[in-house]
């Protein structure tokens, strides 16, 4: 998708003004989605992503262009451009290209691209009906079917230049019960770095459907949470959004490169309880999250955060590795070629311990139960995190009492994470999309059950 | 490919492959963002972007797909994308292409002096409002950010009847955000301001605005949980109100994802309240002189004194009710979705002060966060984290953070007791003054 020599030729004009470091990245993307809602498919959209973006470095300055034309006069364009912002500098040598291909075909049986819509629409069929069957409660169900391939270039002046194919699918159910004054929502969103054939082994369409109106439903008759201070006990999967908000954000090195992150300069300190490990990984075969290679061409890693409380290491990017003079990660993406890659997660976990799951809610006493969680967001400076309790239940002397709705959860990274005092054995991940400032990128989050000792809970 | 002839050559494409009528919306833009981090310019980005949709009907459904690349393949990409899409769709309510209205509002222009101002000037506001941040306060540790964006954008439709609109649109904006530090505390803030002259971007004043949104949270901490009558600041307001914008969706509420579903002409607010939505605001965000399916705007208050007068539709939810649109269709991708243009509160009389006077002992709320996951848009309710400050004797009392603030939005609209005076649109098409909304629950 891009030609060696004008990738070089660009590259070269790129650096022309000084720049230290030049990099180009070309994308052409295909997006299929297919919308159900009422029981009848509403739209079905193809769309085709296709840009690229030049970036140039001067020390720890970056600029970037980006355009929808990837002709060679168009990427010369961007590069002139960027090259016109570098103010001076002490350049650098456009290096032999060492032309990789990461696409892994072995990996993706069955390419989206290749099957009927129709085909796909039979999917959300099922797990609309699913979800319909339920309960007469559930007034409506959103069914959501989106794949997508990528197809991506990233080359630079160090002699990088790497291809890949990204291959995703994913299935969305929201179910809504509603009393005719009250509406409740559930939702459940799997997906992998899959084709198709994720539906033979990864998907069964029913049962996410059943999934979403139940949660529906049970949150429908649930009284809503009350608001204080108590132990909390959160599930596997998408619980781990509590790790992704608390802390996972806080290592990236968009804000420890330069010293706003709460744990920035505390690598080999204390930041967890010692039960807590913490690991990002780009690697896992099919996950939601993994990359072959990242957006700047460097080979996925696992990256492990934290190691029995102790601070191992951060997410870094290239130009946070130029700020921090730490290597880098291979965990740089970016939603598409309209944004500057960052330092971002791939699939985030808190590592298996060794509690046991029924002991952790038994000698809790009274608090909560975090079965489902909703997304959150967090400040990295101050470290202040929220997150949302999609599906929550109170606990009372140890034993679960019924469902609650419309609860959150609050606090500082720093703090959460030493109050952690239980981990459990079953780990499991679970699917979102992360949003920072390289757009909307996907990701995993994951742990097993874990119980922090007292966490604000908001409710009403 | 010259643009004008690629979009002939899609809507001659649609019409051989047998595609009923037919419609391209084109979108461009031309986007600039900087920012400085110490002293220097860390962040440089341009961008030139294009984007194509195409939909129309075959056998009366409607079909849609979109390209960004711009060559022979791609043509033949959207006219199959269209034909295959169309084929799946099996609501019987379907999107129409239009003919087109007789007559479209013209919006009085504001002045803009975007397009002659410099990639230098824009660097230097960046690195100016950053040194005058520094400056404002000794407690200011860094400013994590120091941003200036412009862009500007053109929207081209034309149809198979013949329709052919153009608009365009353009904007900038500034931001700064400071760290302040004391006494082994951290705290956050920012400030924003936003128009169409890049003139009126005043460093000197974002810089100190932005400082004193920020030092003033240092030293804050939780209240007790409890009920607390509580302000909504303009700027959390605003945020709220667009979290809960797609409850005055017709297209939302068809589908029961809203309650206010035929609640057409009823109280649903308290009387103080009225909501606007106004697309031929001049200079505003979200005007428009046409909407997403080609139907000409108009100003409608959509709850007035309290009462819901309509909700927001686009052709294919207004015929479904037997009303008229209300030209609030908006181009998503390639579909057809319904959204409000300029929407915002009505001003009443009181400012910030006049309204705490009233209120005497209770909570401003200057800040909410988690938005995308605290609050729930199809239930109403929301728990979200934040910060502000308590209300003593009718005065500012001291800073709060680390609490949560709970509630039901349909509860909040009948619970509004007044409504301020300071309409800000924070930079975008939603907009609110600072609300007196009631007693809310707080948790800490």
């Amino acid at each position: 998708m891009l030609d060696q020599n004008i990738a070089r030729e660009v590259l070269q004009e790129a650096v022309r003004t000084g720049g230290d470091f030049a990099e180009i990245f070309v994308e052409d993307r295909i997006d299929n989605t297919l919308m159900m809602r009422s029981g009848r498919i509403e739209t079905a959209n193809t769309g085709r992503l296709h840009g690229a973006g030049v970036r140039v470095f001067s020390g720890t300055n970056a600029v970037y262009v980006h355009t929808n034309d990837t002709s060679r006069e168009g990427l010369m364009a961007c590069a002139r451009q960027a090259a016109a912002a570098v103010k001076g500098g002490k350049g650098c040598i456009v290096q032999p290209f060492n032309a990789i291909d990461y696409t892994r075909p072995e990996e993706i049986r069955l390419l989206p691209t290749d099957v009927k819509a129709a085909v796909k629409a039979e999917k959300v069929r099922a797990a609309e009906a699913a979800a319909r069957r339920i309960s007469p409660e559930i007034v409506q169900v959103i069914g959501n079917y989106i794949d997508h391939v990528q197809n991506i270039c990233v080359c630079n002046t160090e002699g990088v230049f790497a291809t890949d194919q990204r291959v995703r699918t994913r299935l969305a159910v929201s179910a809504v019960a509603s009393n005719g004054t009250e509406n409740q929502t559930g939702s459940d969103n799997p997906g992998a770095m899959m084709g198709f054939e994720i539906f033979d082994s990864h998907i069964n369409p029913e049962k996410v459907g059943e999934t979403a109106a139940k949660q529906a439903v049970t949150m429908l008759h649930a009284p809503l949470c009350p608001a204080g201070i108590m132990p909390v006990v959160i599930d596997n999967g998408f619980g781990g959004v509590i790790f992704h908000e608390a802390c996972g954000h806080s290592l990236e090195a968009t804000s420890v490169s330069i010293g706003v992150s709460e744990f920035a300069g505390k690598l080999g300190q204390k930041i967890a309880s010692d039960c807590v490990t913490a690991i990002d990984d780009g690697t896992i075969l099919n996950a939601w999250g993994s990359i072959h290679v990242d957006d700047e061409g460097t080979p996925a890693q696992r990256t492990v955060l934290v190691e029995n409380g102790i601070l191992t290491n951060y997410m870094i990017d290239r130009l946070g590795s130029r700020r921090m003079n730490m290597p880098i990660t291979g965990s740089s993406r970016r939603q598409s070629y309209a944004f500057a890659p960052t330092s971002r997660m791939r699939s985030t976990f808190i590592a298996p311990g060794n509690d046991d799951e029924a002991e952790m809610i038994a000698s809790m006493g009274d608090g909560l139960y975090a079965k489902k969680m909703g997304g959150g967001s967090v400040n990295p400076a101050t470290g202040e995190f929220n997150f949302a309790v999609n599906e929550g239940y109170l606990v009372k002397d140890g034993k679960i009492a019924h469902p609650v709705r419309g609860a959150s959860l609050i606090g500082r990274g720093s703090e959460v994470l030493l109050k952690i005092d239980r981990v459990g054995k079953n780990l499991d991940l679970a699917q979102g999309m992360c949003g920072s400032m390289s757009g909307s990128v996907p990701t995993d989050v994951g742990q097993p059950m874990i119980r922090v000792s007292s966490l604000t809970v908001g409710g009403r | 490919m010259d643009m004008n002839l690629f979009i002939d050559r899609v809507l001659e494409a649609a019409k051989a492959a047998g595609i009923d009528t037919a419609e391209v919306y084109y979108t461009a833009g031309e986007n600039f963002r900087a920012a400085a981090l110490e002293g220097e310019i860390n962040r440089y980005q341009v961008s030139a972007s294009q984007n194509l949709s195409l939909r129309g009907t075959v056998n009366g459904k409607m079909g849609t797909s979109s390209t960004q690349a711009f060559d022979e393949a791609a043509i033949q990409q959207l006219v199959e994308g269209v034909k295959e899409s169309a084929a799946l769709v099996e609501t019987d309510e379907q999107d129409e292409i239009y003919a087109g209205d007789a007559e479209y509002p013209v919006i009085p222009e504001v002045e803009s002096d975007i397009k002659e101002t410099t990639a230098e000037t824009k660097l230097a506001l960046c690195l100016a409002m950053e040194k005058a941040a520094k400056a404002a306060d000794e407690r200011v540790w860094k400013v994590q950010r120091a941003m200036v964006s412009t862009g500007s954008s053109t929207i081209r439709m034309k149809n198979s009847y013949g329709l052919d609109l153009t608009d365009e649109g353009s904007y900038c904006m500034a931001y700064a955000a400071p760290i302040a530090k004391a006494e082994g505390k951290t705290a956050t803030g920012g400030w924003m301001e936003a128009g169409s002259k890049f003139a009126d971007l005043d460093a000197e004043r974002i810089g100190k605005k932005a400082v004193e949104e920020t030092v003033c949270q240092l030293g804050g901490k939780p209240v007790p949980g409890g009920e607390y009558r509580v302000i909504m600041r303009f700027d959390a307001m605003q945020s709220l109100l667009q979290t809960f914008a797609g409850i005055f969706s017709a297209e939302n509420a068809q589908q029961n994802l809203s309650l206010l579903k035929g609640k057409e002409g009823e109280t649903i607010a308290s009387p103080v309240v009225t909501l606007m939505d106004d697309p031929l605001l001049p200079g505003g965000f979200g005007s428009q002189r046409f909407d997403g399916e080609g139907s000409a705007s108009r100003t409608k208050a959509v709850i007035d004194g309290g009462v819901l007068t309509t909700l927001l539709h686009s052709r294919k939810t207004a015929r479904k009710q037997g009303v008229q649109t209300t030209g609030n269709a908006h181009r998503a991708g390639g579909a057809i979705r319904v959204a409000p243009t300029n929407f915002f509160f009505k001003p009443g009389e009181k400012d910030l002060d006049a309204l705490m006077a009233d209120v005497g002992d209770g909570l401003v709320i200057t800040d909410l966060a988690g938005l995308h996951s605290g609050a729930n848009a199809v239930s109403g309710d929301f728990s979200l984290l934040s910060k502000g400050y308590t209300i003593e004797g009718g005065k500012r009392g001291h800073a709060v953070e680390q609490i949560t603030v709970a509630g039901n939005f349909y509860e909040v609209l009948k619970s509004i007791v007044a409504v301020g005076s300071d309409l800000d649109f924070s930079g975008s098409s939603i907009g609110s003054p600072s609300v007196d909304v009631g007693t809310l629950k707080v948790s800490g």
